[in-house]
């Protein structure tokens, strides 16, 4: 569909978008500082249009101090300086809109900058008027038990401000003090952030850590009503100024725990599906479809204006949270042999180094992000294959420089190479001489071009976006077999998880009379009828068969 | 199951093996043996000629033919000296004969070719009227070209012939499809047509397939169909159209079943045409061809003596369908001088209208509605050409343009009784 994000829109456009997630700092650079910007980034629009999503996630692009990359936000109205000007990200704005892109930007609501003039404020003296806006404590024993998210920098949740002399709660680093959302003050604060951005023109908020906004002792303090009482006052907020808008959830949480973050749909209207990411390269790795087909199972339904969103890799680290001790085992053992590669509980690591390179694995990989339920969300570099570098500290090594081309700093800034915020890959099988944009467009195989092919696919029809979701249950595990139904669609996903060649049996006698159409070459296939039907797939091939009956 | 589908087994294998195609043609048949050689023969030539890169098949959807049509379908040779020297196509070119099963009909034959053309994703899909004898490669090309080259969905053709020829479709289809639709279209009856994917895809999920529209009335479904779906339509010159006319039917039967289906299709597509305030012309790839120079010889006097017999015994039905104006307007002809009737155009157009509307409410059996129209028809008919037949075709043409947009002018009074008719 052309439909343009100033045109009137679906307004539940988000339940079929396909989101590419960016950062700004890493994508292009137009100034030739060093750091990507925003007219960098409009003047790779069209290169985004032609990959064929249609909505652009961009991380924080605030003025910050840089200790938590950008997530620390010290004035959430403003554009950091690096990245351009206020009129900058306008024109950027509507350029994407004019070319049927929709953004949604970083609403990092938790906590701020320690460096926040609110901050700033408040621990200047116990009796400012905004002190009560964070959350302040003589003891740092208040909500004991509360679980450290950051375990690999953090000992506790509370830090000590030597300035008015009483502790602080933090849920994230020390440096990131936790918003007061028991205050009237500042949840109306937040709604005006929101609407200024809003006004703007930006289409929505991926919303960082909703869990905690509240505290309760005797609590985990996650996931507690009183959250939930916020978000909707936030949403009330935006149904009444604004139509079209969305509302994306972080909230790295067992499937049952975020299905409460869409209430009755009126709180957000997508979130994260955090559990199936690991599941999906676990299957893969066992050579089994039984985590995938039981975390899918085991997600319950969701209002119908409501969405999954589902990723495979983004810019923290592939989290490993959602799963029990015996699988996290598992996936470092398999993913992350290297300790570098490991930090707080998850492994930072890019899409193509976690599968090695192989093209059959990522294809397979990313046929299941496009064909399970909810939208797809492609983090920037993953469409060509890019590499990352455990070395760089945090998870700023998922995050260097967009490949371009081969030519100087990869086609992403004239700066001298010393002067980039971030290293660029370099070494020779996912340096931006092999892997870069350029080449990979003069190449009618590359993998850039079968993203693209893929993503037009699945653009082709609503059933992947909408559809329910059967899964047939083979004799052979290796084997991944699903049906998605959306009215009289149907579409047939059969997957082979397995390194080696498989043959399976399928029961599909209730689709008898159905002739399969493969939706990659069109090619026909014989018609279903009683008996088993029975298809042959190479290492990790996966069919996309469209059902018609005629 | 298998046995409710529209593609037997055979069918089937036949088309996985051919696979994804660019151009398919095809073609349904019902004892045409003597004249379905040469369209085939067209169509591979065509293949050759203009399409040798593309992947290409023909399917011949017969509805059991007792006259060997579908050995002459499979057995044709093309024998074209360029097929094999200058023109011959780089890939294999399919040719399927099939039966299709169920009620017959030009319908289902063409419901089978539809659904071979979603099956195999063609992107260029020509139905030929096996009926015709003057089909050439050009005609395939034709009926091709603003789909690939201008991405219209359906394409019409035009073919050179004299303004009286056809009265049927002068006098009363083409004017009242074009009033009512709101789309110019010189041939709304025409046999062969070109189609994008989207548009067969369409097709095969209205609701017709089943009914008397798919057996009788097909060809002006797929028209209206094209028009009410909001598809870019054009039109495009093809060469003379020679039928070998094998109906076998009487003129009745025929008049009958045209007409019935030109009802039917408008009451199905109400939802389109009634807000549609004004026509325009249906955009022309190519030039528009010269009028032909043979006028049809008829025995103008006999129409309009049948006018003047029939409209007496037909009072009681009439008083039904007709308003008190337009009977008494009509009594006043028929007690006139039958040679020199003249049967004005505003009165006709009324005529036409107050019978759709009459259908639409349904006052009586519909077949009896159409039935009652055929003596009106001829008197107009004969009027008609009494009053023209010396005249030069750009006369005539004038004359049918001025009709035409009469049936536009009073198009007001139909929407406003077809309202009435829903309360």
């Amino acid at each position: 569909m052309s439909e343009t994000a100033d045109s009137p829109a679906d307004p539940v456009w988000y339940k079929d978008a396909i989101i590419y997630q960016l950062h700004v700092k890493s994508f292009a650079d137009s100034n030739g500082d060093g750091v990507g910007d925003f007219r960098g980034l409009t003047g790779r629009l069209d290169y985004l249009r032609d990959l064929g999503v249609d909505c652009l996630w961009l991380l924080p692009m605030y003025p910050s101090p840089f200790r938590d990359d950008g997530y620390d936000i010290a004035d959430y109205c403003s554009i950091h300086p690096s990245y351009g000007t206020l009129e900058d990200f306008r024109e950027f704005l509507g350029e994407a809109h004019a070319r049927g892109l929709r953004v949604i930007t970083e609403l990092v609501l938790n906590h701020t900058s320690d460096q926040h003039a609110w901050f700033q404020e408040a621990r200047s003296s116990r009796d400012n008027p905004r002190r009560d806006w964070y959350v302040w404590s003589d003891t740092d024993d208040r909500y004991a038990g509360v679980r450290i998210i950051f375990l690999d920098t953090e000992r506790s949740n509370w830090a000590w401000d030597p300035e008015s002399k009483q502790y602080y709660w933090h849920r994230f680093f020390s440096h990131q003090p936790d918003l007061n959302f028991d205050n009237p003050a500042v949840r109306e604060e937040i709604w005006k952030v929101m609407k200024f951005w809003l006004d703007l023109g930006v289409d929505g908020f991926r919303v960082d850590a909703v869990p905690y906004l509240i505290e309760r002792e005797g609590t985990s303090c996650e996931n507690l009503p009183e959250t939930h009482d916020v978000l909707k006052f936030l949403r009330a907020r935006l149904n009444e100024h604004f139509t079209g808008k969305v509302l994306l959830a972080e909230a790295n949480q067992w499937p049952e725990d975020v299905r409460h973050y869409f209430g009755d749909g009126d709180e957000f209207h997508m979130a994260f599906h955090f559990p199936l990411m690991p599941r999906m390269f676990m299957a893969v790795r066992l050579e089994d479809r039984k985590p995938l087909v039981e975390i899918v199972e085991r997600t319950p339904g969701i209002p119908e204006t409501c969405q999954w969103g589902i990723f495979l890799r983004n810019h923290d680290e592939l989290t490993l949270e959602m799963v029990t001790n015996l699988e996290r085992d598992f996936m470092y053992e398999e993913y992350a042999r290297d300790p570098v590669a490991r930090i707080n509980l998850g492994i930072r690591r890019r899409l193509a180094p976690l599968l090695e390179a192989d093209r059959r694995r990522i294809e397979l990989m990313n046929g299941l992000l496009m064909t399970l339920p909810g939208s797809p969300i492609i983090y920037y570099g993953d469409e060509i294959g890019m590499g990352d570098n455990i070395y760089l500290g945090d998870r700023n090594g998922v995050r260097t420089p967009m490949q371009w081309s081969g030519g100087w700093n990869a086609g992403f800034s004239t700066a001298d190479p010393e002067r980039l915020a971030q290293p660029l890959i370099s070494n020779a099988l996912y340096g931006y001489q092999a892997v870069n944009v350029e080449s990979q467009r003069r190449s009618e195989h590359s993998l850039l071009n079968w993203m693209r092919r893929l993503i037009n696919i699945r653009k082709s029809t609503r059933v992947f976006s909408r559809g329910a979701t059967t899964f047939l249950k083979p004799a052979n595990h290796r084997v991944l077999a699903y049906l998605r139904t959306l009215g009289a669609e149907q579409v047939l996903v059969v997957c082979n998880l397995s390194s080696s060649a498989q043959a399976v049996e399928l029961d599909l006698r209730f689709l008898a009379g159905a002739i399969p159409i493969e939706m990659f070459g069109k090619s026909l296939f014989p018609r279903i009828g009683e008996l088993p039907y029975m298809l042959t797939l190479g290492p990790y091939h996966f069919y996309w068969f469209k059902l018609r009956r005629l | 199951m298998v046995q409710d589908s529209l593609l037997s087994d055979e069918l089937l294998q036949h088309l996985m093996a051919v696979g994804q195609v660019d151009v398919l043609v095809g073609v349904p048949t019902l004892n045409n043996a003597t004249t379905v050689g040469g369209v085939v023969r067209a169509a591979h030539q065509a293949f050759g000629r203009y399409f040798p890169r593309d992947r290409t098949v023909l399917i011949n959807s017969d509805g059991g033919s007792e006259d060997g049509t579908p050995a002459v379908v499979r057995d044709c040779a093309v024998d074209d000296q360029d097929t094999f020297t200058v023109s011959h196509t780089l890939r294999t070119v399919h040719r399927i004969t099939t039966p299709y099963h169920g009620v017959a009909g030009k319908g289902n034959a063409l419901r089978q070719i539809l659904a071979a053309a979603d099956l195999t994703q063609a992107r260029a899909v020509v139905v030929l009227d096996a009926d015709v004898s003057s089909v050439t490669p050009e005609w395939v090309a034709a009926l091709i070209r603003p789909l690939r080259e201008q991405q219209f969905d359906y394409v019409t053709p035009i073919y050179p012939r004299h303004p009286l020829d056809g009265p049927l479709v002068t006098q009363m289809i083409r004017p009242l499809i074009d009033a009512v639709y709101g789309w110019r279209i010189r041939e709304p009856l025409a046999g062969e047509f070109g189609c994008s994917q989207r548009f067969v895809t369409h097709c095969l999920e209205q609701d017709v397939w089943l009914g008397p529209l798919a057996r009788y009335g097909i060809d002006l479904w797929v028209t209206g169909t094209a028009f009410a779906g909001g598809f870019r339509c054009c039109q495009t010159p093809l060469g003379p159209r020679r039928s070998a006319g094998h109906t076998g039917l009487s003129f009745q039967e025929l008049f009958q079943q045209v007409v019935g289906a030109a009802f039917e299709c408008l009451e199905e597509h109400a939802a389109f045409w009634v807000p549609r305030a004004a026509a325009e012309p249906l955009p022309m790839v190519g030039e528009l061809p010269a009028a032909g120079e043979d006028a049809p010889a008829v025995d103008a006097g006999r129409l309009t003596q049948a006018f003047c017999t029939d409209i007496e015994q037909l009072q009681p039905v009439l008083r039904s369908i007709l308003s008190a104006d337009t009977l008494d307007s009509l009594n006043a002809l028929a007690h006139q001088d039958c040679e020199r009737l003249r049967y004005p155009d505003d009165l006709w157009v009324s005529t036409v209208y107050e019978f759709l509307v009459a259908h639409h409410r349904g006052v009586m059996r519909r077949d009896h509605i159409t039935q009652a129209l055929i003596p009106l028809y001829l008197g107009r008919t004969g009027s008609f050409l009494t009053q023209w037949a010396d005249r030069s075709p750009a006369e005539v043409d004038a004359a049918l343009e001025s009709l035409g947009l009469q049936f536009e002018r009073s198009k007001p009074w139909l929407v406003e009784r077809w309202g009435e008719g829903q309360r």
